[in-house]
């Protein structure tokens, strides 16, 4: 293949790979960040980033983790950089009210509110195991993290929505 | 065989564990079995409040806000995929101008996509055009380059077309909607931004004297489906 040519093959498979990734990503992003625009940049930025290193993704079948572990440092370095302005929980539900509406289902509504309002390290292992599909053994891989603690954040994440959705919690790991 | 504790701390984690412990606990304890039945279908929810749709915002016109100038950004850094540094001067035009910019901005920084001669396959180009919808019917010139680029923060088609009057690289930009037609003319190239049926359509080539021309028998070869 001429160099015009790889360079085409090359760009097509990334431009599959953010097409069918990049929904996924965004959610992810968002819901850590519990910000549209932050969300949208750092995914923006974390593409270019891939973008960049492409040529080492051996298995773009493992193309997922690798783009959400680097939106995950790229968050990271969002944050080193500027905290986010709003920290008071009440402000950014109401600032992010309108993705976090689910129009004629007030249980997802609530359980939307009240998934935001978790913790960043109960919010993050929830999202990848219940939208994103991982094993626990992946998201502690993710996360850089034993499998045992992963389990435990999980578990603290359902009592905690359990006890804002008005249910037991269960019993403490 | 687990104790009641255990169970729960187990599907408290993963409701949907059937590791085979946990199902000889949920067969000899009705209690439990209800647990975990409730830890499950409050899984459903949970799945359902996270697949929310934060991009909406997307796809609405660029707003003069802090956030906007920052998605101008990441435009134009999109373009240094392609290799080279654009001046960050660019990004703080008005939007008319940014995107006249960031259009040649990509073009400018385009290593390869300019190079190819032979007509690419009926698929290739199929290909890159599909997800938009869109296809290309013949008359505009032999197709050469078709891929699919990161501009202005979305996946767009971009193709080169061998017109009589030289090779010009053609934009789609669903996402960009313009009222007018907006004339481009830097760095050597002249092209022009046309409203489309979706969005709009820029047509940018080097040299080429009647570029209105050549966009016109472009736009109209383009079937943006339905």
């Amino acid at each position: 293949m001429n160099r015009a040519g790889g360079e085409t093959d090359r760009r097509r498979r990334f431009g599959r790979l953010c097409e069918s990734l990049r929904p996924d990503l965004l959610r992810f992003a968002w819901w850590l960040g519990r910000d549209r625009g932050l969300a949208e940049d750092v995914v923006q930025e974390s593409l270019l980033r891939a973008w960049r290193s492409f040529d080492s993704l051996e298995d773009e079948g493992k193309a997922r983790s690798w783009l959400l572990t680097i939106v995950r440092r790229e968050l990271a370095r969002s944050f080193e950089k500027k905290r986010p302005e709003l920290t008071d929980v009440d402000a950014l539900v109401a600032a992010e009210s309108a993705v976090l509406a689910a129009p004629g289902d007030e249980r997802v509504e609530e359980m939307r509110a009240a998934i935001f309002r978790l913790e960043e390290e109960y919010r993050e292992p929830l999202v990848l195991q219940v939208l994103l599909g991982y094993s626990t053994k992946e998201i502690a891989a993710l996360m850089g993290m034993q499998q045992g603690a992963v389990l435990t954040r999980l578990f603290r994440a359902r009592a905690r929505l359990r006890q804002q959705m008005g249910l037991a919690p269960g019993p403490e790991p | 065989m687990i104790d009641c504790l255990e169970f729960r701390r187990r599907v408290g984690a993963e409701p949907f564990d059937a590791g085979a412990d946990v199902e000889a606990h949920r067969q000899g304890c009705p209690a439990c079995a209800r647990h975990q039945d409730e830890l499950r279908a409050m899984d459903v929810v949970i799945r359902q409040a996270l697949a929310v749709d934060p991009a909406p915002r997307l796809v609405a016109p660029a707003e003069a806000t802090a956030g906007a100038t920052r998605r101008r950004f990441f435009a134009v850094a999109a373009s240094l995929v392609a290799g080279a540094a654009v001046g960050i001067a660019l990004l703080v035009g008005a939007p008319r101008v940014s995107i006249a910019r960031e259009v040649i901005g990509h073009v400018e920084h385009e290593p390869g996509a300019m190079d190819a001669t032979a007509p690419l396959a009926p698929a290739a180009l199929a290909e890159a055009l599909q997800p938009d919808g869109a296809r290309l019917h013949p008359g505009a010139g032999d197709v050469t380059f078709a891929a699919r680029c990161i501009f202005d923060g979305h996946v767009v088609p971009h193709l080169v077309v061998q017109t009589p009057q030289g090779p010009v690289t053609v934009l789609m930009l669903r996402h960009r909607t313009l009222d007018e037609p907006l004339h481009l003319s830097e760095s050597g190239y002249e092209g022009v931004v046309l409203p489309a049926p979706r969005g709009s359509i820029a047509i940018v080539g080097e040299g080429i004297a009647d570029i209105d021309g050549v966009a016109r028998t472009v736009f109209e070869s383009v079937d943006w489906g339905s």
